[in-house]
């Protein structure tokens, strides 16, 4: 299992830090949440670790191997791989295809998740029920997200970033893909959800970091984190109750 | 596999068949526009290529003048094989370093870097008239001797090797890279795709094989000046043929190029003079407006109705998104 570290990064758009001398460890061996108000770096940290916008200072490790600054596709190569919130796929383009852009060019012989070996496995295994032939332009919302995981686990990752996977989701949806979140991360993959929902935090991880202006807030394990008092104030507001 | 292969080849088969007919019942007029509409085609391929990384090039007369000149001047000192050989891969070369250098630019600002560079090349050979002849020409050695059978015969040839390669871009290792790199070049770069690579290699092949049609061009009647070939006329050609025929595919530029020159004919009987080519500018406009994936989409949805219910919808083609 491989964690991720994060030494002294900074992010900054202009006079904005929207990652600010962020350190951390996101722990091998667990379904991290990264959570945070809006604004607070949550979406900048992916992008910065995945390699999209590279960081001003500081070092980015994936387990001892230093990624900071390679393109992002190197990244992938190196086995760290992210899901978007909003996945734009090209609609003239199949599941089958889609899936099998990054088993044919995340080269790595990790094996994928689940024992599967093609892109239908894939897609069976994050329960896409729509055939593989079936071009994106016609797949449902909770279609698209499946999708999205599926890529991602195609990129053989050993460390796996979803960003919102489960927003705007029914409550059966959701409680599939918590469950498929619990099998990816049982095949050996470490796991970071950036996630609102404070109810499907408490279920699914067990490690939680809390940013706050681009820095750290509070990290530890969900039920003492989201009861700490700073926590609250910034981000859940005064008087929320699980 | 093996069914996708016999198909492709039957396609080849198909292109391939009138040009034998043609040559088979000896018409001279009909090879002469045919020799000119297949060279079309392999330059709309050329372009189609290239745009299925999301960069639509209105510069590819400069690739098409790059070749042609290339292997014109480099076949008496390398000979005819190795002379094309050095024209093509003098235009890869070319095209390796231009497409390094637009990069970055996205959409209308590529498109506008290619228009500069066709027209700064021709300015280039304009006054370099000790290596390139300047604006009195150059005479290239000519295919076939000048018999017009056998040249129809070797530009099929080259057409042939234009939807072989413009196939290997279609399958399975390339063609949703490449949509994605159109598409949402991040996602791409995000499930490992080498982005950067991958738009160079489009470039330098597409920019080869636009060079392949210069040099059959340039080869025809054994004299060419820069006016040729280094037209704006070149610029827009392919991207006319290609939207007419359907982008994204092989068929499409080879039909779009056939359609054309029909419609070249026709508008010529009408309009007479130079006024015929106003149906570049009505058919960009027409089929972008009412009919995006062109003749080979239309062809597409009628095959459809034949064959109720099949999967997939129209998806709306677009120029550079």
């Amino acid at each position: 299992m491989t964690g991720v570290r994060v030494r002294g990064c900074t992010v900054a758009f202009g006079g904005l830090r929207a990652i600010d001398d962020l350190t951390l460890d996101i722990p091998a061996n667990a379904v991290t949440a990264l959570i945070g108000p809006n604004g607070s770096g949550k979406s900048t940290f992916v992008n910065m670790v995945s390699g999209q916008i590279p960081p001003r200072g500081g070092q980015v490790l994936l387990d001892t191997d230093a990624v900071t600054g390679l393109r992002p596709d190197r990244i992938v190569h190196k086995g760290l791989a992210r899901t978007y919130q909003v996945p734009r796929v090209p609609k003239e383009l199949t599941i089958d295809e889609v899936i099998s852009v990054p088993l044919l060019y995340a080269r790595s012989d990790r094996p994928l998740p689940g024992g599967a070996r093609s892109a239908a496995d894939l897609a069976r295994y994050c329960g896409l029920r729509p055939e593989v032939t079936t071009r994106c332009g016609r797949l449902s919302v909770s279609d698209l997200r499946r999708l999205e995981i599926a890529r991602a686990l195609a990129c053989r990752p050993r460390v796996l970033l979803l960003d919102e996977s489960m927003a705007g989701l029914s409550l059966e949806d959701t409680d599939q893909v918590i469950g498929l979140v619990r099998d990816i991360h049982a095949s050996g993959v470490t796991v970071v959800v950036i996630e609102h929902v404070m109810r499907i935090i408490a279920r699914l991880c067990s490690h939680a970091i809390v940013l706050n202006q681009g820095r750290l807030l509070a990290e530890g394990p969900p039920p003492q984190v989201l009861t700490m008092a700073s926590v609250r104030e910034a981000y859940l507001g005064k008087g929320f109750t699980l | 596999m093996n069914r996708s292969l016999l198909t492709r080849l039957g396609l080849y088969a198909a292109i391939a068949a009138p040009s034998m007919l043609l040559v088979a019942t000896d018409q001279p007029f009909l090879i002469q526009v045919a020799i000119g509409t297949l060279i079309s085609a392999i330059l709309a391929l050329a372009w189609d290529i290239l745009s299925r990384t999301g960069q639509v090039s209105l510069g590819h007369a400069a690739f098409f003048g790059i070749g042609g000149y290339g292997s014109a001047l480099l076949t008496p000192v390398l000979g005819p094989v190795l002379g094309w050989a050095a024209g093509i891969l003098l235009c890869g070369l070319v095209a390796v370093l231009l497409g390094a250098v637009t990069l970055r630019l996205r959409r209308l600002y590529f498109t506008i870097a290619t228009l500069s560079f066709s027209l700064s090349i021709q300015v280039l050979i304009l006054v370099t008239p000790g290596l390139t002849g300047g604006s009195t020409g150059i005479m290239p050695p000519v295919i076939a001797g000048g018999s017009p059978p056998l040249q129809l015969l070797f530009v099929t040839g080259c057409l042939v090797v234009a939807a072989g390669v413009s196939d290997v871009f279609l399958g399975r290792r390339f063609r949703p890279a490449f949509f994605m790199i159109r598409n949402n070049p991040e996602l791409a770069a995000a499930s490992g795709v080498p982005v950067t690579r991958l738009k160079i290699l489009a470039f330098a092949v597409s920019g080869m094989v636009a060079g392949l049609a210069g040099s059959c061009y340039c080869g025809l009647y054994g004299y060419v000046i820069p006016d040729d070939v280094f037209t704006t006329n070149w610029n827009v050609l392919p991207l006319a043929v290609t939207v007419l025929g359907g982008m994204d595919t092989t068929l499409g530029p080879i039909v779009g190029a056939v359609v054309l020159r029909l419609l070249e004919e026709l508008a010529r009987q009408a309009v007479g003079g130079v006024g015929y080519q106003v149906v570049y500018g009505a058919v960009i406009i027409l089929f972008i407006v009412g009919l995006p994936e062109g003749l080979a989409g239309l062809g597409r949805v009628v095959l459809r109705r034949f064959r109720p219910p099949g999967e997939g919808t129209r998806i709306k083609a677009r120029l550079a998104s």
